[in-house]
């Protein structure tokens, strides 16, 4: 990648921060120059990350590095132990700790004595990849370290793959509790990483069943699976028929029968959605096309959902790299240099362009837009009740739709 | 957290000489001091037609550029903030190649009139030299570009990035006759021509030349070497000062944000005696109104106690001019201690000792509050919370845009505003 004109790719470091920033009885302490976490906050305010006490900066100076002096290190453990009492203290390596090399784990080793708190060391610097392989590396984290298998709690679900980082997320939270409280009464569990604490990671051992929302949290449910037994099924609702498939995927897991009623209600829209197929053929001039760019998991559920209404998917771009999605669709691309994907948006007309803000920028202003991920630089995500997953998602994509068939001739 | 404790740990003002005798509250410091990086960009922002090209992390990119998006000064989302992100490979092999490769489409897009090749702490670390590249630049594109070191490592908060990119602007500038103009180095924030300074050269016919960095075009810059004098608005102007001093004879004035009217005056008198002009006749009936105000105020803030935080004044000349009033310092946080703060802190020794900690760390303080109870904060924390432990927060940025006595007036009515909303803070916490 050579030149950045708009925002880079966040880091794995950034994801791996804004996803511990959410668990509750945790402080993130991150070892480099103050600087980046006073900067890192505004990104965080954008994302609803709210953490009072618990991140924490020791900065660093010139004397740190050349001498390789970790007092400060080591004293900001002692101190935020004793001050807040955390359960857990994730200690994270900075660009430059990580360069030259300073032994997060053996500090951590030797500190663990003196402190009651769990210290786990990360060491990414923000080099080992983007913030996609930060959320894998998170998940699986958390996954290893925290659930333990008590006592099954009955008709509960634990929600893995969750990042604020992602738009919309909150409300497709929202709506994923919703889909499965209609469909078999159960209830959330455990989120990682979203309104949860150490304790309910802890306790997420107890849950029947593990919904993996994206690729990245793959491992994190095979590494439940093996410490605590606990199944799991991937994917993220997305669309009519993709819902409707979601929750039989899940019904065949937890070997129970969706409500049926619930179920006749999404197979209705299903059904009168299939009038864009019609509406598709009787254009006379122009062939309807979508062009999607956001994180993988929603171009592969918006993308299915798109043919299946009869729409053409030109494009397919996905925003993160795809080293933390195993066996990925080859027909999602990734595109590390910017340009390349300034060169294909630019192309792009009288399509429907479901995209993030800088990318929506890229485009000629004869597309019909739709936001559907982060960042969001025109605005802000205030709702908890727009969700682009489900059947409300799904809804709300339909109206962008008809909005589009209106330009069409 | 014991707030007693915390306070035990800290130096007082009579113990400290240099900044490494100030410590911090904890060494689990929230949320941190800003870094050099933020500076530059917010020196380049002022510089209407300059580029700023950061080489660093993606961090460093993204916050940069997150901060200038919602900059009209930037130019917002395509706006004039670009980056060169380092990998792991860079970071092992050198960033040289990847840099000359963005350089050119940058130049090839954007065509910038000038450029600052800002270096993050990843390329100090790794001693790429960014000086040299920025030579090869300059001559391979025949457009000026400086080179800006931000690594946060060694220096304690932004300043030094504002300092340093005004700086490297020494490169732009060319011998030329004098025009008779003041250059205004220093102003970081608001806008010159609404300050009083600028009024008053105005009514003495002083033509106003560079204004660096808030508001100045690079042909700005280029002609800055034709005023008669500099006026230093500020301690992150002064190294550029000197050396235009140094190298085309031009002296300068410091003129700060000072708060002591007579200091004010003083900085006045200095100025056109620069200039060889007659004292502006205003100078002496504003100083006059300074200095009532000043004696009203002492009557109604005497005893008022306060923690001092980060403020757009200088830090020892106005925890001096507070102390003056009679108001009581119960902590002045800093990041910095310059030669010239010997003489205020002399002055407020006479009268108090304070203790002394290092800036931007508001965590541990919510203790301290508990500890010694003060009346006002200056500078910024969350208001709510210290409404709710019956401190009044200073609302001071408004001094931003405020050069001469202005400034006094406004600390001074700021002060009593607070002061009043403390008491009956203490008021209702009380019922």
């Amino acid at each position: 990648m050579s030149l950045t004109r708009y925002l880079p790719l966040p880091s794995d470091r950034m994801g791996i921060i804004w996803n511990l920033l959410n668990i509750k009885e945790g402080v993130v302490l991150e070892y480099g120059p103050a600087g980046t976490t006073h900067f890192s906050m505004s990104l965080y305010g954008e994302l609803g990350v709210d953490a009072p006490e618990r991140l924490f900066t020791t900065h660093i100076g010139e004397e740190d590095i050349v001498m390789g002096d970790t007092t400060r290190l080591e004293k900001a453990l002692l101190e935020i132990d004793e001050a807040y009492s955390p359960k857990v203290i994730f200690v994270v390596a900075s660009s430059i700790t990580s360069i030259i090399g300073t032994d997060l784990k053996g500090i951590c080793n030797y500190m663990q004595k003196r402190v009651n708190a769990h210290l786990i060391p990360v060491e990414q610097g923000g080099f080992r990849g983007d913030y996609s392989v930060g959320i894998q590396f998170v998940q699986s984290l958390l996954a290893e370290e925290f659930p333990k298998r008590r006592e099954t709690e009955p008709k509960t679900y634990n929600l893995l793959g969750v990042s604020l980082g992602s738009y919309r997320m909150r409300s497709d939270i929202v709506e994923i509790q919703d889909l499965l409280e209609k469909a078999f009464g159960w209830k959330r569990k455990t989120c990682f990483c979203y309104d949860t604490s150490v304790q309910q990671i802890e306790d997420s051992g107890n849950a029947k069943i593990n919904i993996v929302l994206r690729p990245e949290a793959v491992e994190a449910a095979k590494i439940m699976k093996k410490n605590c037994d606990i199944p799991w099924v991937l994917g993220t609702p997305y669309g009519y028929l993709g819902t409707l498939l979601w929750i039989e995927k899940i019904a065949n897991i937890i070997k129970e029968e969706p409500d049926p009623e619930f179920l006749m209600q999404i197979k209705e829209k299903e059904r009168n959605s299939s009038m864009y197929q019609m509406n598709v053929r009787m254009l006379k001039r122009d062939v309807p096309k979508v062009s999607l760019v956001g994180e993988y998991h929603v171009i592969e559920g918006l993308a299915s959902f798109f043919q299946k209404i009869g729409l053409t998917v030109a494009n397919k771009i996905c925003l993160h790299s795809l080293k933390a999605i195993p066996d990925a669709d080859k027909t999602i691309l990734y595109l590390s240099e910017e340009k390349e994907k300034k060169k294909i948006l630019e192309t792009i007309h009288n399509q429907l362009v479901f995209a993030d803000d800088i990318s929506i920028e890229m485009c000629s202003k004869d597309n019909i837009f739709f936001r559907i991920s982060a960042p969001v630089v025109r605005g802000a995500e205030v709702a908890n009740h727009l969700p682009i997953a489900g059947v409300r998602g799904t809804d709300m994509i339909l109206e962008v739709v008809e909005q589009y068939f209106q330009i069409l001739r | 957290m014991n707030g007693e404790q915390l306070l035990n740990r800290l130096t007082r003002l009579s113990e400290v000489e240099t900044i490494k005798d100030v410590k911090s509250l904890t060494a689990a410091l929230f949320p941190g001091t800003h870094c050099p990086l933020m500076g530059a960009a917010m020196a380049v922002r002022g510089i209407k037609d300059a580029m700023l090209m950061i080489i660093g992390t993606e961090e460093c990119s993204y916050y940069t550029k997150h901060m200038t998006i919602y900059s009209e000064e930037f130019g917002g989302l395509y706006g004039r903030c670009v980056s060169v992100v380092l990998d792991d490979h860079d970071i092992t092999f050198g960033c040289n190649k990847k840099l000359e490769d963005a350089f050119k489409e940058m130049i090839e897009e954007y065509s910038p009139k000038a450029v600052y090749l800002v270096s993050t702490c990843v390329v100090e670390i790794i001693g790429d030299d960014i000086d040299a590249i920025a030579d090869i630049f300059t001559e391979q594109y025949q457009i000026p570009v400086m080179p800006v070191h931000t690594e946060h490592f060694k220096c304690e908060n932004h300043l030094p990035g504002l300092e340093r990119t005004i700086t490297a602007s020494l490169k732009l500038m060319q011998s030329c006759p004098c025009d008779g103009s003041v250059n205004i180095l220093g102003q970081r924030m608001g806008n010159f021509k609404d300050t009083e300074l600028y009024h008053l050269l105005k009514e003495s016919n002083v033509s106003i030349g560079l204004q660096m960095p808030c508001g100045c075009e690079i042909e700005e810059i280029k002609r800055g070497a034709a005023a008669k004098v500099n006026i230093v608005v500020n301690m992150i102007g002064l190294p550029l000062a000197k050396k235009m001093q140094q190298k085309f004879g031009i002296p300068y004035v410091f003129f700060n944000k000072y708060t002591s009217p007579k200091r004010v005056k003083k900085a006045y008198e200095n100025l056109f005696e620069c200039l060889e002009l007659p004292l502006n006749l205003q100078i002496e009936k504003l100083y006059q109104k300074a200095e009532e105000k000043r004696k009203e105020a002492e009557e109604k803030l005497k005893g008022i106690t306060y923690i001092y935080g980060n403020t757009p004044l200088d830090c020892f000349e106005v925890n001096e001019f507070m102390v003056s009033l009679k108001m009581i310092p119960q902590v002045i946080q800093t990041s910095a201690i310059y030669e010239t703060d010997g003489e205020y802190i002399e002055n407020i020794l006479k009268e108090e000792n304070p203790y002394m900690t290092k800036s931007a760390n508001i965590a541990p303080l919510q203790y301290v509050y508990d500890v010694l109870k003060p009346n006002l904060y200056l500078g910024h924390e969350y208001a709510a919370r210290l409404r709710k432990k019956g401190i009044a927060i200073v609302h001071i940025d408004k001094v931003n845009s405020k050069l001469g006595f202005e400034v006094t007036e406004c600390l001074i009515e700021e002060l009593l505003c607070a002061a009043q909303e403390a008491k009956s803070l203490r008021e209702e916490n009380i019922k």
